[in-house]
This record gives structure tokens, C-alpha cells and sequence, in this order.
């Protein structure tokens, strides 16, 4: 695990492939802002770098015109010019930053109205347990077994409507998440895909997926806004399943 | 006649006490925090709804092993006889529910009587389970065997008619030992809880070095024990009854330093929890770990670097613009001391069964919900107000003091650049601490008094603590990190041998932090649930601050080119400090962007964020304000080789422990976790390991403290050569600290003449 790589080659939220029509690679978000971070940190650290070995005092060295004198205000320094090139120049890059965030925020806010979803999952947080309740008139897929429970043979059994710590969801749709909290806050965190939507009781908050966009497979869901004791001990898993 | 208005007065105010007190929304009773809707009506008034009251012939058995190990599955037996229905059978007449305090009760399977409702820890009787008077279900024990697992059961014999007439019921409670649980005597002792364990260990360290020291100056000094307290009162009395800017400040500064230290070991015994994943009680039991966050960053911020800060303010002020001391300097001396008093309470938590554990945040309705925090809460709660307090009044005075008591010369404009950051911070204070207070109060009335601020089913808003608490805390951020700024001013400007390059527009620059800091505290709720324009605008705002603070780092960078720049202690650690704060400041512009944000909110990104700001920034910087003022405050100068074995080891360590955590954030690990996904061990543990010798390094910076105390070389009046007026006085000041008040003249003038 090195760590440099971590940082540039983050690409952890699977539905950030396509990104809601921003570019991949260099133009998306990631590395665009991984860029940029680079730039600045070696311009700072480079003429820091300079100035201490260009401009490093030895002894003798004669005293500048304007050097420091005890109880004198000394001379103002400056050049407007170069000040407001470094007030505009971070001004442009964060308008370019502030700009590239919009598509993919536009992507994640824009959540599909229930009609145009393939499955609505109503999503309960309590301390310290996540209650999923599909719709009644969905059709759980006879195969979909992951969260059922076992019959006397150690067979698993299909799905239950209302499942607990556990999700299973069919792959290549749209998955709306109704969120609601039955105590205190929570949050939903799909970890491998980025999604994260804070669970606040007497108000329902929405998050969603396109599992068209996401490998079928186990994802990890944490609870991510701080609970009670058993916090860190909330966690879920959701199963993306081809049919 | 002035005894009378007093009178009136004192009686007005009652009477406004009373009203106010009556006109809070209270609900019935006493808030009993959130309760599970669904059990409370059983679990209050039993099985009202066949009949009042219980009947004690009626008998419920509940068939339980021996003991219990843990994980292990059983199968338990439920019965009930006895009563005047006994005899009675048919359809209808029996009913039950069962709740455990441990394990997970569920159903037997395929067996439609007994039923576990949705969402619910209880199990009932179903419908068809209405024929019988005995149900049998599972329970599976917890994962720890030294609990005791209470059941609680309600058990009602029914006669089959409509109504409850001659229905009864009774309910029981059965106790269950897990193989290690070990039966508790109520008049026995608790056994000690981790932190209560290092808060007596610390104790006892301090009684007995007390003990040595006393004793070594009886037996050298051959004085009696009272000769001994006599002299140590005469030195300390001083400092207990100063008014004196300076000594307050050196206060401030210790005290500071002191509760550094004491949450700095919480920080190491979060680090030592987290140093692989571990289960609930390993090292710290979960509720203790909450306790240990709450309390690290509750005192870091409130208790080890705002008093920090004030300490330097305090002796640093009045002497950069010449004035002999603070406006109101009783008001000074109130505020500190509501530092350490504020502090203990808060720190009271302790001793009540556990200090609060609800973050430093605070967030409602956990926090507003009696019974799902520990009592030290309260305590939390209390303290921070009288802090609030002490930050409230701190404010006015140094608003005052930069205001109106300027000497001849010192203009707004030609103050130095840490005044000037004062006088930006304090204007933050004054705006934002009184927030916080009301929003403590009300949290400490719904906690208390049994209002309903925070009562979401009351109707409250849920988000409403949310963005009281923010709204005071994004501006704390800057509170705590624009005297950094100007500490680093100070430096730079000093060891370049030349002017700050761009003064005014440093000045602009803190002032315009200032102002934003009021409009960007919505990115703290990017994920919340808050509307979605508001935080589409925190966004846009919270990209601005970029602006500013790279404006800041560019001309501290111009200010040593074309310098000569003397790399001395104060200066190594400012500029480890602009590597830090760069770093810190580039991943606050990736958490600006929303959908970043969103992969990164509450995970250890931003523990690693913060800590890049506020130690590498703030503490870093005032570290190195402790051996640029050193000379000044003492007289003496610091050691430059030991100073600079502590910057290598902190810096190198500090960022071998917090770096990763940006790894550890973006693999998905949450912020506030007791236990981790097992594949971040090893990076955990190199974090921890890197976190022990950061922490272990800090005592180098005590050693050379006390030495240089002692040994140290005699400082002038200005070893560094700064321009600054408290360089005009000497070291350390004398009482009322300055000679005569001097005036600042300008080098223009001074040129000329």
C-alpha cells in the first residue's frame, strides 16, 4: 500500500466511473483536484526551498536598506502587481475547481422521481441496526438468497421483504434509498461506492445508485454519523446481484 | 431609598426567574431521552390493556440454563398457570412479551406463535399464539460471557371473553449469568473504569512527587513542614491574586499547556485502541472510547489552544501597542480563572460514571436524550458554558485594550501583524461564542429541565443544534488559527532580517477571512439533509478562503526572498509550519467540493484535515511563538540544539502519524470508530506507533523549557532583532511594563532626522 498512490490513484466510488457526463481521467474531478494540489504544494515547498538556501544570512552579511530597527514601523513592502496576480490566479483556479464539482454534483443530487426507479428501498436506521423494507408490490427474484435466512438444512431461503443488516439488489438499475431514522442520526455510507446521506429522524433524505455503473458483489455499508456506543458496530452489507 | 430599588429589584428578577421557568414547553415529565415506541407502553404500564392492575397469584416461568457462554444458542421456555383463569381454557386465553438486555431473542423457526415485531428487540405472542399459556423461542447469547442478562417478561392469563374483565396478568424478571459474569453486591465496588484508573495512576504520580519535593527542601533546608508550605504560598500567592497582564498570560499559557498534556494522553489512549481493531472492552469499552474522543477534542480546543493563544495575547498585546496593561484587567484575571474551574468541571464527568461521550460536537438528539449518554454529559455541558463565558469576556477586554489604549504612534494600521490578528479574533469571538452559549443552555434545559428544543417527536427541527453548533464553530476554526497567522508574521518577517512583504494586504486578508468565516459553516453539513441551495452557496464560499490564505503563504514566501533569512528554532518551526498548513489547507479546498465531500465527510480524511490545520498549523506556530517570546518573558534564551531535536521529531512524526490517515479516510474508515475493517491493521498501527513517539517527543520541549529556565543564556532586550515595541522594554518587563510609554516612530521619519 503506498501512500502517494492512494492519493492520485483515487478512484473509489464506482458510480464516479462516467461521472454524469464529466470527463474520466485527467479532466475528472479526482485528478483534476489531485493536479492542482500537486502545483501548489511544490510551488510553496520549491520557493520555500529556494529562499532558504538563496537568501540564507552569513555572518557579516551587510544589512538591507530597510532591515528591522527596534520601535521603528518599518518600510511598507509590496508590488500591487505580483499581490493581485496571486489574489486573481487562486481565484480562477478555485472558479475552475468550484466549476468541474458541479457536473458531478448535479449527477448525485439529481435524484430519479420513484416512477422512473427500478426498486425503492425504504432504509431505517435505529441504534445500532439498518432495517431495509422493499415495496410490497416488488418481485423479489427467486435466486436473490443473500439475506435470507436458513432452513433446517443450512439452505438459505429467499429474501424477506423486510430484511436487517442486509440488502440485496439487482444489478443494472436505478436503486432510489428513502432514508429515515428512528432515534438519533446516523448516516447511510455505501463505502466501496462513495454514497453517503446523513439518516435524521422526522426528515426523509434520499440517496441513490445506478447499479448498471457498479460491478455485481458484496459492498460494505457503514453508519458514519456518530450514534452511541455501539457505532461502529452498525454496519450492513448490500449484495449488487445479476439476475 | 437605595435599599428599597434593590429591593424591587431583586424581587422583579425572581418573579422573571419564575415566569421564565413556567414558560418553558416542558413535556409531562422528566425527558426519559428516546424510547422505543413500540415496547414503552408494555414496558410502562405492563399489559394495561387487559387490566389495570397486576395479580400476584399469577405465576410466569421462564425455563433458562445454568449460565450462558458466549455466541452460544439456547432455547427457552416460557409459562404461565396460576391465577383465577387457570382452569380456563379455550381460545384467547393466554398472552405474553419478553425482552433480554443482552442476545438477540427471535422466533423458533416455522413456528407461527411467537412473533418478533418489525424493527423491534422484544418478542409477543402472535395471533395464533393467543391459544396457549407456554411459547418456546431462541436466544442467542451476547458475544462476552461476563455479563449478568436480565429478562423482563409479562405474562396475562385471559378468559376468552371480550373486554378485560377477568383477564390477569403479572410480570417478572429473570437473571441470567454468563459463565465469567461475576454477581455484583449493590453495596459492592464498581469496578474502575480505564480513564478512572489513569486519573488516579496521574494522581498518585503527582502526590507522591509533591511529597518528594516537600520533603527533600524539610530535610536540606532543615525547615519544619509549615516553614516549607509558608515559602511555596509566598511564591505562589502572586500568581493567585495577579491582575498583572503578564502573569496572567503566563497563566493562560500554562494551564494551556497542562490540559495539552492531559488530552494529549487521551489522544494516545485513542491511538492505543485503535492500534488494531479491538471488541467492545479489549482496552477501552466502546462508551469509554466516546468518552475519550469527546473529552480530547473538547479540551484541545477550549482548554489547550484557545488559552494558548490568550496567554500570548495577554502578555503580548499590550506590550506590541505600548500600553502598561489590558482595559479591565479584574475582568482578565475573572476570565482566566473561569479557564481551569470551566475546565474541572467539565473534566467532573469522571468521577460520575463517565465523562460525556458525545463528541465534540455535540450533535442532538443523541445528545439531547438523557438516557442514551453517560451523566458526565451534563458535566460537558456545564463546563463549556463557563468557558463560553470566559472567551465572552476575554473578547470585550482585548476590543477595548487594541481600540483605545494604543501609545503615539501605533495607528491601526501600524500595528503588528499578531495584534492585528488578535483584533480580527476577537471579533470573531464576540460574534460567535454567544451562539454556542445559548446553544448550550438550551441543550443543558432540555437535558435538565425537561424542555424541548431538541425533541424531534416534540416537533423540533432535527438539524436545528446542527447549525447553532456551526455557526459558531466554523468561525472557531479561524479563531484558533488566525493568531497563528500572525505568530508566523512575526517570525518570518524577524528571521528574513527585512519587513513583511504586502502588510496591508495581510491585513485585508485576516479581515476577509473573518468575514467569510460567518458564511461557510454550511460545509460542515454537506451530507445532512440541509437544502440543497444553501449548500450549493457554502460551497462557492468555502473555495473563497483559498483566496485569502494563499495570499498569506505567498508574501510570508515573498518576505524571505531577497531577506536573510537566520535559521534559528522559531523560524525552523514556522516554516514546518507553512509545509503543514499547505497541506492542510489543499485538502480543505478537496473537502470544499461537494461531491468529494461526499466521499470524504466523517471519515479520517478529515481527521487528518484537521489535525494538518489545527496542530500543524496552530500548535506548531505557537510553538514556535514559545521560543521566539521565550527571551522576552523570562529573560533567559532557549537551547537552540534541543530545540531543534524537538522540531525534527515533531515534524517527522507528526506527519508520519497523520499522513496515512488521508489513506485511511479514503479506504472508507470512519471518523469516531472503536474498531476498524481488519485490512487498515497495519497502517493503523503504523499511525499509532508514529502518534506514541509525537506525543513522547512534546516532553523533550518540557525538558528544554525547565532547562533553559535554569541554564539559560542571559537574553537583551532584543535577541532577535524585531521591530515591534514589546522589543523596546526589557526582559522580562518591568510591573506596570514600560518604563515610560514609548512612542512607535516611523522609518521614513527616522531616515530623515
Amino acid at each position: 500500500m503506498s501512500l502517494i498512490n492512494d492519493l492520485i490513484f483515487f478512484d473509489n466510488p464506482s458510480i464516479w466511473h462516467d461521472f454524469g457526463g464529466t470527463a474520466e481521467g485527467y479532466l475528472g474531478i479526482t485528478w483534476q483536484m489531485m493536479i492542482w494540489s500537486v502545483l501548489v504544494g511544490l510551488l510553496v515547498f520549491i520557493w520555500m526551498g529556494y529562499n532558504i538556501i538563496a537568501f540564507k544570512h552569513n555572518e557579516g552579511d551587510p544589512e538591507h536598506k530597510d532591515a528591522l530597527k527596534t520601535g521603528v514601523f518599518p518600510h511598507e513592502r509590496g508590488n500591487t502587481t505580483i499581490e493581485l496576480s496571486w489574489t486573481v490566479a487562486p481565484l480562477i483556479l478555485v472558479i475552475w475547481l468550484t466549476y468541474i464539482s458541479l457536473a458531478p454534483l448535479d449527477y448525485m443530487w439529481d435524484i430519479p422521481d420513484e416512477e422512473d426507479t427500478d426498486l425503492v428501498v425504504e432504509v431505517t436506521a435505529v441504534q445500532w441496526q439498518w432495517i431495509f423494507t422493499l415495496p410490497d408490490d416488488y418481485v423479489i427474484p427467486g435466486d436473490f438468497t443473500s439475506c435470507g435466512k436458513f432452513n433446517e438444512d443450512g439452505v438459505r431461503q429467499q429474501n424477506e421483504r423486510i430484511t436487517y443488516d442486509c440488502l440485496e439488489v439487482p444489478h443494472g438499475g436505478i436503486i432510489r434509498f428513502n432514508i429515515n431514522a428512528e432515534d438519533v442520526l446516523h448516516a447511510f455510507y455505501i463505502v466501496e461506492i462513495g454514497v453517503k446521506q446523513d439518516a435524521v429522524p422526522g426528515l426523509e433524505t434520499l440517496a441513490w445508485i445506478d447499479t448498471g455503473d457498479i460491478k455485481p458483489g458484496l459492498y460494505n455499508i457503514y453508519c458514519t454519523e456518530f450514534c452511541g456506543d455501539e457505532h461502529s458496530m452498525m454496519l450492513a452489507e448490500v449484495y449488487i446481484t445479476e439476475d | 431609598m437605595k435599599g428599597l430599588n434593590l429591593k424591587i429589584l431583586s424581587v422583579g428578577f425572581l418573579i422573571s426567574i419564575l415566569v421564565a421557568i413556567s414558560a418553558f414547553p416542558t413535556s409531562d415529565g422528566v425527558p426519559s431521552g428516546i424510547t422505543d415506541p413500540t415496547t414503552s407502553s408494555v414496558e410502562a404500564n405492563g399489559c394495561y390493556c387487559h387490566n389495570e392492575d397486576t395479580t400476584a397469584s399469577v405465576n410466569i416461568e421462564l425455563t433458562l440454563p445454568e449460565n450462558f457462554t458466549a455466541g452460544g444458542a439456547y432455547m427457552l421456555t416460557l409459562n404461565i398457570s396460576g391465577g383465577p383463569n387457570d382452569d380456563v381454557r379455550g381460545e384467547n386465553y393466554g398472552g405474553f412479551f419478553i425482552k433480554a438486555t443482552h442476545g438477540v431473542l427471535e422466533p423458533l423457526e416455522n413456528d407461527t406463535s411467537v412473533q418478533k415485531p418489525f424493527g423491534e428487540t422484544h418478542l409477543t405472542h402472535s395471533t395464533e399464539g393467543n391459544d396457549y399459556r407456554e411459547w418456546n423461542f431462541s436466544w442467542t447469547a451476547p458475544e462476552k460471557d461476563d455479563v449478568i442478562v436480565t429478562f423482563t417478561t409479562y405474562g396475562n392469563t385471559v378468559n376468552g371473553a371480550d373486554g378485560n374483565a377477568n383477564d390477569y396478568w403479572n410480570s417478572g424478571s429473570f437473571d441470567l449469568m454468563g459463565v465469567n459474569a461475576v454477581a455484583v453486591s449493590i453495596d459492592g465496588h464498581d469496578e474502575l473504569t480505564t480513564p478512572q484508573k489513569m486519573i488516579y495512576a496521574f494522581t498518585i504520580i503527582a502526590v507522591t512527587l509533591g511529597v518528594v519535593v516537600i520533603g527533600n527542601r524539610m530535610v536540606t533546608n532543615e525547615q519544619s513542614f509549615e516553614d516549607v508550605l509558608k515559602d511555596y504560598w509566598k511564591s505562589i500567592y502572586p500568581w493567585l491574586t495577579t491582575t498583572d497582564h503578564k502573569y496572567i498570560g503566563i497563566l493562560y499559557i500554562c494551564t494551556g499547556f497542562l490540559w495539552f498534556f492531559v488530552a494529549g494522553i487521551l489522544g494516545l489512549m485513542i491511538r492505543w485502541q485503535l492500534f488494531e481493531p479491538r471488541l467492545d472492552g479489549e482496552f477501552l469499552t466502546y462508551e469509554e472510547y466516546n468518552s475519550t474522543f469527546t473529552m480530547h477534542g473538547t479540551t484541545m480546543i477550549f482548554m489547550a489552544a484557545m488559552p494558548i493563544i490568550f496567554g500570548f495575547a495577554n502578555y503580548l498585546v499590550p506590550l506590541q501597542i505600548g500600553a502598561r496593561d489590558l482595559a479591565f484587567p479584574r475582568l482578565n484575571a475573572l476570565s482566566y480563572w473561569l479557564l481551569p474551574t470551566g475546565g474541572l468541571v467539565v473534566y467532573m464527568g469522571y468521577f460520575t460514571g463517565g465523562a460525556g461521550d458525545v463528541g465534540w460536537t455535540g450533535y442532538t438528539p443523541y445528545a439531547s436524550g438523557e438516557s442514551a449518554t453517560v451523566p458526565g454529559t451534563d458535566f460537558w455541558v456545564a463546563g463549556q458554558i463557563m468557558l463560553g463565558a470566559s472567551s465572552t469576556l476575554t473578547a470585550i477586554n482585548f476590543l477595548t485594550t487594541i481600540l483605545r489604549m494604543r501609545a503615539p504612534g501605533v495607528t491601526l494600521m501600524r500595528m503588528p501583524l499578531f495584534t492585528w490578528s488578535i483584533f480580527v479574533t476577537v471579533f470573531l469571538l464576540l460574534l460567535s461564542i454567544p451562539v454556542f452559549t445559548v446553544a448550550l443552555i438550551l441543550l443543558m434545559a432540555d437535558r435538565t429541565f425537561g424542555t424541548l428544543y431538541f425533541n424531534v417527536e416534540a416537533g423540533a427541527d432535527p438539524i436545528l443544534w446542527q447549525h447553532l453548533f456551526w455557526y459558531f464553530g466554523h468561525p472557531e476554526v479561524y479563531i484558533v488559527i488566525l493568531p497563528a497567522f500572525g505568530v508566523l508574521s512575526e517570525i518570518i518577517s524577524t528571521f528574513s532580517r527585512r519587513p513583511i512583504f504586502g502588510y496591508t494586504s495581510m491585513v485585508y486578508a485576516m479581515a476577509t477571512i473573518g468575514i467569510i468565516s460567518f458564511v461557510v459553516y454550511g460545509h460542515h453539513m454537506f451530507t445532512s439533509g440541509a437544502d440543497p441551495l444553501f449548500r450549493f452557496i457554502v460551497m462557492l464560499t468555502t473555495m473563497l478562503v483559498a483566496v485569502p490564505t494563499g495570499i498569506k503563504i505567498f508574501n510570508w514566501l515573498a518576505t524571505m526572498t531577497g531577506g536573510s533569512v537566520i535559521l534559528k528554532t522559531p523560524m525552523v518551526f514556522a516554516l514546518g509550519t507553512i509545509i503543514t498548513f499547505t497541506i492542510g489547507g489543499i485538502t480543505g479546498i478537496i473537502l470544499a467540493s461537494i461531491p468529494l465531500d461526499i466521499a470524504f465527510h466523517d471519515t479520517y480524511f478529515v481527521v487528518a484535515h484537521f489535525h494538518y490545520v489545527l496542530v500543524g498549523g496552530t500548535l506548531f506556530s505557537f510553538l514556535g511563538g514559545v521560543y521566539y517570546w521565550f527571551p522576552k518573558m523570562t529573560g533567559k534564551m532557549m537551547d537552540e540544539t534541543i530545540g531543534l531535536i524537538h522540531f525534527a521529531f515533531s515534524f517527522i512524526f507528526f506527519n508520519a502519524a497523520f499522513y496515512p490517515m488521508h489513506n485511511v479516510g479514503i479506504a472508507g474508515m470512519p471518523r469516531r470508530y472503536a474498531t476498524y475493517d481488519a485490512s487498515l491493521t497495519e497502517l493503523n498501527q503504523f499511525i499509532s506507533v508514529a502518534a506514541f513517539i509525537f506525543g513522547f517527543a512534546q516532553l523533550i520541549f518540557v525538558y528544554n523549557v525547565i532547562y533553559s529556565y535554569k541554564n539559560g543564556k542571559k537574553a537583551g532586550d532584543n535577541p532577535w532583532n524585531g521591530w515591534s515595541l514589546e522589543w523596546a522594554t526589557t526582559s522580562p518587563p518591568p510591573h506596570n511594563s514600560f518604563k515610560e510609554i514609548p512612542t512607535l516612530k516611523l522609518a521614513e521619519e527616522v531616515e530623515k532626522q
